[in-house]
Parts: structure tokens; C-alpha cells; sequence
């Protein structure tokens, strides 16, 4: 999450040069980290009573997720700057 | 035999979602200790991948009197590029992961592991052949 939260605020850095398109880049970033901070009770405690009852979905929305976020900011960020 | 008088069955497992079941066919939950140990290391993959992206962005908005253009522009694309490809790889490792645990087949080898390494060589050696060259 804070990983994602310094990469949105380096994505600001780019506002100056780049214009209003970079909040795009700073909406996704922020908003998986947001997404992050407001769901991580909820899947701690599903994992420590998965812990308990020896049985844990793998949650797989989360990854696929995490990964587009990713790949989404890397194909942005590479438009960026060969257009931009 | 009326249903009354049936063995009780074995206990049906809660669904486990669309998506889950497409992508996870089959084999049983594994520990959940290793699904979530799973989980962990997909994440320090995306660690890495986000340091990959703010480095790329980095150099591109930093770098402006220190590298020409293109040197500037090849390196912020390289590892871009190299971050987007590491969260496309990091996901699929965690499924071939976790597909292998499930049907308790030997772990798969990882391949986004040579591909970082090759491009953080490569990505060196551009750097270096700059700074000799400069």
C-alpha cells in the first residue's frame, strides 16, 4: 500500500511537464492503495480464522487485481513517455 | 431406502466464487499457511514491480539535465516496461503456484526470475556504456 501511495505521489511529480492526464495514472494508484487500506482488517481477519479452521480461499479477485493495477500504471506511464 | 435412513454424506465445501473455479479447477485447498505464504511472495513481487515503475518515472522526470533525451526516455521505457511485466509475472506465478499446491504437483520453475535478472543486466550495462562513453 505504501509502496503504491510513493509511486502516486511520484506520479505527480509528472503534472508540471505532462498535464491533467497524469491524475488518471494518480487515480489508479491512489485508489489501489485506497482499496488496499479500507480492506485490510476485513482480510486479515479472514485470514487468521482460515489459520484457525486449517481451510483459506485463495483470493484471487485481490491478485488479478493488484497485477492490473500494475500492468494498467507500467502501459500509462510508458504512453506517457513516448507521447507525452 | 428412505432418505431418513441414508448415511449422512460427506460436507459439500462452500463455493468458491466464478472466478475461482475457472482458474482453479480442481485438486483441494492446500494449508492455508502455504496459500497464504503464496500470497506474500506475489506481493514482493509487486513491491518490486512498483519500485521498477516509480524508478522509470523517476529518471524520466529527474534526469532531464544528466542524460540526452533518448538515453533518458530508452531507460524510463526499459523499466516500465520491465515493472509492467513483472505485475503481468507475478500474477501468473502466484496461479501456477497455487494451481501446483492445490493438485500437489512439484512447484514450478520461476520464469520471471531470469527475465528481472537479464533486464537489470542489461539495463546496467546501458548506464555503464553511457557513463564510459560520456
Amino acid at each position: 500500500m505504501l509502496a503504491l501511495v510513493t509511486v502516486s505521489a511520484i506520479f505527480l511529480r509528472w503534472l508540471p511537464q505532462h498535464g491533467l492526464p497524469i491524475l488518471l495514472l494518480f487515480t489508479v494508484s491512489a485508489g489501489t492503495a485506497a482499496g488496499i487500506y479500507f480492506t485490510q482488517r476485513r482480510r486479515y481477519r479472514v485470514s487468521s480464522h482460515g489459520i484457525r479452521k486449517e481451510r483459506h480461499d485463495a483470493d484471487i479477485t485481490a491478485v488479478l487485481w493488484t497485477a492490473s493495477a500494475g500492468v494498467i500504471l507500467g502501459a500509462l506511464g510508458i504512453g506517457v513517455v513516448l507521447i507525452g | 431406502m428412505t432418505n431418513r435412513e441414508q448415511p449422512a454424506s460427506a460436507p459439500v465445501p462452500p463455493s468458491r466464487g466464478r472466478i475461482a473455479e475457472r482458474l482453479l479447477p480442481g485438486g483441494e485447498e492446500p494449508d492455508p499457511r502455504f496459500t497464504l505464504a503464496n500470497e506474500r511472495t506475489f506481493l514482493a513481487w509487486i513491491r518490486t514491480s512498483l519500485a521498477l515503475l516509480a524508478g522509470g518515472i523517476a529518471i524520466e522526470a529527474f534526469t532531464s539535465d544528466l542524460f540526452l533525451e533518448p538515453v533518458r526516455k530508452g531507460l524510463a521505457v526499459v523499466l516500465l516496461l520491465l515493472g509492467m511485466l513483472l505485475s503481468a509475472g507475478s500474477a501468473v506465478r502466484w496461479l501456477r503456484v497455487e494451481r501446483s499446491m492445490r493438485n500437489k504437483a512439484p512447484l514450478p520453475v520461476p520464469l520471471i526470475v531470469p527475465l528481472l535478472a537479464a533486464a537489470g543486466a542489461l539495463a546496467a550495462a546501458v548506464v555503464l556504456i553511457f557513463i564510459l562513453w560520456r
